[in-house]
């Protein structure tokens, strides 16, 4: 059984849900998304966040935008889609009931 | 001394050494040859050429203006292996197995002693064709190998195409193997042609 597979794969899960809930108090560009997940310390590699966005955006869940920036070149900011905030109450509701079933199970 | 390239990264332009920039190309080469949707390939590589364009910002200053190898070396090492950025790494179930193709049963050609039946069932199971044919001297001993030889001659279509010829092999069938196909048949000509030549000297 591999094990880093399992994680591996709840990481990701977590990560789709994270990104929605990030852009859902404001949008961002996708350095500031970044930031806020390294600081919760939800992703190791930068690079697996793009794929992401772009699977997102390309499921209709994000839509994008650009914006000059005083530092340097138009900055790309994602903003949650209609589609894209249904997606995320509804990860919100499983989550939650998610880990009250799990701990129902672990904590007995 | 070092050769310098100028790379436009991301909308912004910047002095790169030689050998940080060939390893940077070779770094991204690999991430695309993740993604085979070309449209997903596109988006993902220009915004991770874009972040990799703001690290290269953070780490140039008045007095250092080229992008050195080990720029490169940190850089990726942020962004991630191409393999766990594509997520490859994760989903693929068996280790190692390397993909194959529909694997079919044919008689092969181009290695054959008489209809080429031993060689195509060699190809079939992935084991050496000697040991295939010494099976069937074995069973000729024993009296029934003859006839199953030429009931398996009879009923195996025999390789012709190139597309059956790699699905003998059990190769799938694509361009880029279609391509290294007929290089080595190509090869093989060749080869073949110059040992001609020199039994006639």
């Amino acid at each position: 059984m591999d094990f880093e597979n399992v994680k591996a794969q709840m990481r990701k899960g977590v990560l789709e849900f994270c990104i929605l809930s990030i852009l859902s108090r404001g949008d961002a560009y996708a350095t500031d998304i970044l930031n806020t997940l390294k600081e919760s310390e939800l992703i190791v590699v930068e690079g697996t966040l793009y794929p992401l966005l772009t699977r997102q955006k390309n499921a209709g869940l994000l839509s994008y935008r650009w914006e000059e920036s005083t530092q340097g070149p138009p900055r790309k900011y994602y903003a949650l889609t209609e589609k894209g905030s249904e997606v995320l109450k509804e990860l919100d509701a499983s989550w939650r009931s998610l880990i009250e079933a799990v701990d129902s199970i672990v904590k007995k | 001394m070092k050769k310098t390239f100028q790379v436009n990264l991301g909308h912004r332009v910047y002095n790169i050494d030689e050998d940080a920039y060939l390893k940077l190309k070779a770094y991204l080469d690999r991430i695309e040859g993740f993604f085979s949707d070309q449209r997903e390939r596109e988006d993902i590589l220009s915004d991770i050429e874009m972040r990799i364009a703001e690290l290269f910002a953070e780490r140039l200053k008045p007095g250092k203006e080229v992008i050195t190898l080990t720029d490169v070396t940190e850089v990726t090492s942020i962004m991630g292996d191409p393999r766990v950025i594509s997520g490859a790494g994760e989903t693929r179930q068996p280790e190692y197995e390397p993909y194959r193709g529909p694997r079919r049963i044919y008689r092969d050609p181009d290695d054959r002693v008489f209809g080429g039946v031993c060689s195509g069932l060699a190809h079939y199971f992935g084991i050496d064709r000697v040991i295939v044919r010494l099976l069937f001297v074995l069973f000729l001993v024993f009296g029934i190998g003859l006839l199953v030889y030429i009931i398996l001659w009879i009923v195996t279509p025999e390789a012709l195409t190139t597309a059956q010829k790699l699905e003998m092999r059990g190769d799938p069938v694509n361009a880029s193997n279609i391509g290294n196909f007929f290089r080595e048949e190509f090869e093989s000509v060749k080869k073949s042609f110059r040992g001609e030549k020199k039994n006639k000297l």
